[in-house]
């Protein structure tokens, strides 16, 4: 990762199980929307100058910008959105992704997860949001550099 | 509520309205403030759709035997009680999936006749559906669009308007309503410009026609659009009116059934409107469920109505303006009862994911609508739109739904 994007806590710093865990705590859908944005609020916003188009992701209800970069064996991800709740399923993202393998972003069932999380909703058919757009981003590009 | 609010006129008119509608009856928590882009449905619809499909359902037009007539009598009086609404002849009305098809019909069938350089003026009030088409149309004919532009307000720029109106001038496509803003244009006006100017006129009817029974007769357009799921009908059926004169000499946009006099390799005929226009097997059981929508208008009071949707708008309004960092979207324009929303510090995606955790349904977003939302310089908005069933109650957890929400996310 460049110096371009901001440190950000996603997958080091806290990890799948902590984000499972709190999200087991918010019981009802506000409180996990309150948690998404609080998450959100954790994810560092890029810089305005790296919120290009060739790094937005279409198929979005609100802007989300990705960068993917191969570090060694393992990829490192950034990313952002004008919408908090976007931001804090990003920071849901980046932790399942960010330092793993290409194998491991391959293999992992991130919709299996965020199914566990109770938020089954955000993978809906409906054209609101751009999880799906997002998750199938990174893999594509994981498998490409790999 | 402050004290400049009118009162609800007339007490109860939104329960009674509410009681018969099931989606809401069962879901007694639910604040729907959708209905612009559809709108629930009354018991007495669903009910005369099940006994058309229990009692008289055949296919139409081509039966010899007396259930086939049934359907058939019971589709064309669908038909008569949609002219009849709209104050215009029967052999005017065409069926079709909805507004949508409405407008890329008569693009595929009149637009046929533009030549090179003819100019079709679109405003920038329209849904997608009422710009698209013309492009479409622009793409095989070389005629041009001439965009109207809108002025500081949202409202139609009367003065650049007039002087788009010109010689090349084939057709003026026009919004009753915007369904992004609800913003009325100045329609008789702008009608009468087109018409003086030798262009024809469509208006899509498809938000405006939910909020006043429209008299063609009177507004004069020379093609008028709109869907029945927006007016508490069926979704799959919708109303093309064309004039007379114009349909008659409109080549047929689909082939197939039922809109063919006759059929041999040398060459087929043609049926006459509006059958030529009906390629195929109509939705027969959504004509007969909008035509029960009809009815189920016809029993409200039209005065009542207005009222009571004036009111509410009104009483959000009002409420609305003591939020901070709330911006309405050309409010200051004449609107059917829709309130479009900007938020300085908020995503509209992330306002409407809070409501809808207090099961508060409005729609985010671009409204099938990108250059209105270009010309006020957002890429998102949040619509409230109100319909005949809403309460005052409604209205008020809305409000103070937003108001925390705006807290959660400042």
């Amino acid at each position: 990762m460049n110096d371009a994007f901001p440190d950000h806590p996603f997958g080091t710093r806290i990890s799948r199980d902590e984000l499972t865990g709190r999200l087991a705590h918010a019981t009802g859908w506000e409180a996990k929307n309150r948690l998404l944005v609080q998450l959100g609020r954790d994810l560092p916003d890029w810089p305005a100058d790296a919120r290009t188009d060739d790094r937005l992701v279409s198929g979005c209800e609100s802007r989300v910008w990705l960068a993917i970069s191969r570090q060694g064996s393992t990829f490192a991800l950034s990313a952002d959105s004008d919408s908090r709740i976007i931001k804090g399923l990003l920071a849901l993202v980046l932790t399942a992704f960010h330092g793993r393998s290409a194998n491991e972003i391959a293999t992992f069932d991130l919709e299996h997860w965020i199914g566990e999380l109770g938020l089954l909703r955000f993978l809906s058919a409906s054209r609101g949001n751009g999880l799906r757009a997002i998750v199938l981003k990174i893999r594509e590009i994981a498998s490409i550099q790999q | 509520m402050d004290s400049q609010c009118p009162a609800p006129f007339p007490a109860g008119f939104a329960d009674t309205v509410r009681s018969q509608f099931p989606l809401l009856q069962q879901n007694p928590d639910l604040v729907y403030l959708d209905s612009a882009a559809s709108s629930q449905k009354p018991q007495y619809v669903l009910d005369t759709e099940q006994a058309f499909y229990t009692s008289s359902y055949a296919n139409v037009h081509r039966g010899s035997y007396a259930l086939a007539s049934a359907a058939t009598e019971a589709f064309e009086n669908a038909r008569t009680a949609v002219a009849a609404f709209l104050n215009v002849a029967s052999d005017e009305i065409v069926f079709t999936r909805g507004t949508t098809e409405a407008i890329n019909l008569v693009a595929h069938s009149w637009g046929s006749t533009l030549r090179p350089g003819d100019e079709i003026l679109v405003s920038t009030l329209e849904h997608h559906a009422n710009i698209v088409p013309w492009q479409l149309l622009a793409q095989r004919s070389g005629a041009v669009i001439r965009p109207i532009p809108l002025d500081q307000a949202g409202q139609i720029d009367l003065a650049a308007f007039h002087s788009l109106l010109g010689p090349r001038t084939r057709l003026l496509a026009i919004t009753q309503a915007a369904n992004a803003t609800g913003t009325r244009p100045p329609l008789a006006a702008m009608i009468a410009a087109a018409h003086a100017a030798g262009a024809l006129v469509l208006v899509d009817g498809a938000q405006g026609v939910a909020h006043g029974k429209p008299d063609l007769a009177a507004l004069g357009a020379d093609f008028y659009a709109f869907s029945g799921h927006k007016l508490f009908g069926p979704t799959g059926i919708g109303v093309l009116f064309g004039r007379r004169d114009l349909l008659a000499h409109m080549p047929p946009w689909q082939g197939g059934g039922e809109m063919i006099a006759s059929v041999s390799f040398a060459g087929s005929s043609f049926a006459a409107p509006p059958q030529r226009f009906e390629a195929g097997t109509p939705p027969i059981a959504q004509a007969v469920g909008l035509a029960a929508a009809l009815r189920w208008l016809g029993t409200l009071d039209a005065d009542a109505l207005a009222a009571h949707e004036a009111f509410l708008h009104s009483r959000l309004e009002h409420g609305l303006q003591q939020l901070r960092g709330v911006r309405i979207l050309a409010g200051n324009t004449p609107r059917a009862p829709i309130t479009a929303l900007h938020f300085d510090k908020a995503h509209a995606f992330d306002v409407a994911q809070l409501l809808d955790a207090r099961q508060i349904a409005v729609r985010v977003g671009q409204h099938c609508a990108q250059p209105l939302l270009a010309h006020f310089g957002i890429s998102s908005s949040l619509r409230i739109s109100l319909a005949a069933y809403n309460t005052p109650d409604d209205v008020d957890r809305c409000l103070a739904a937003l108001d925390e929400t705006l807290d959660i996310l400042a």
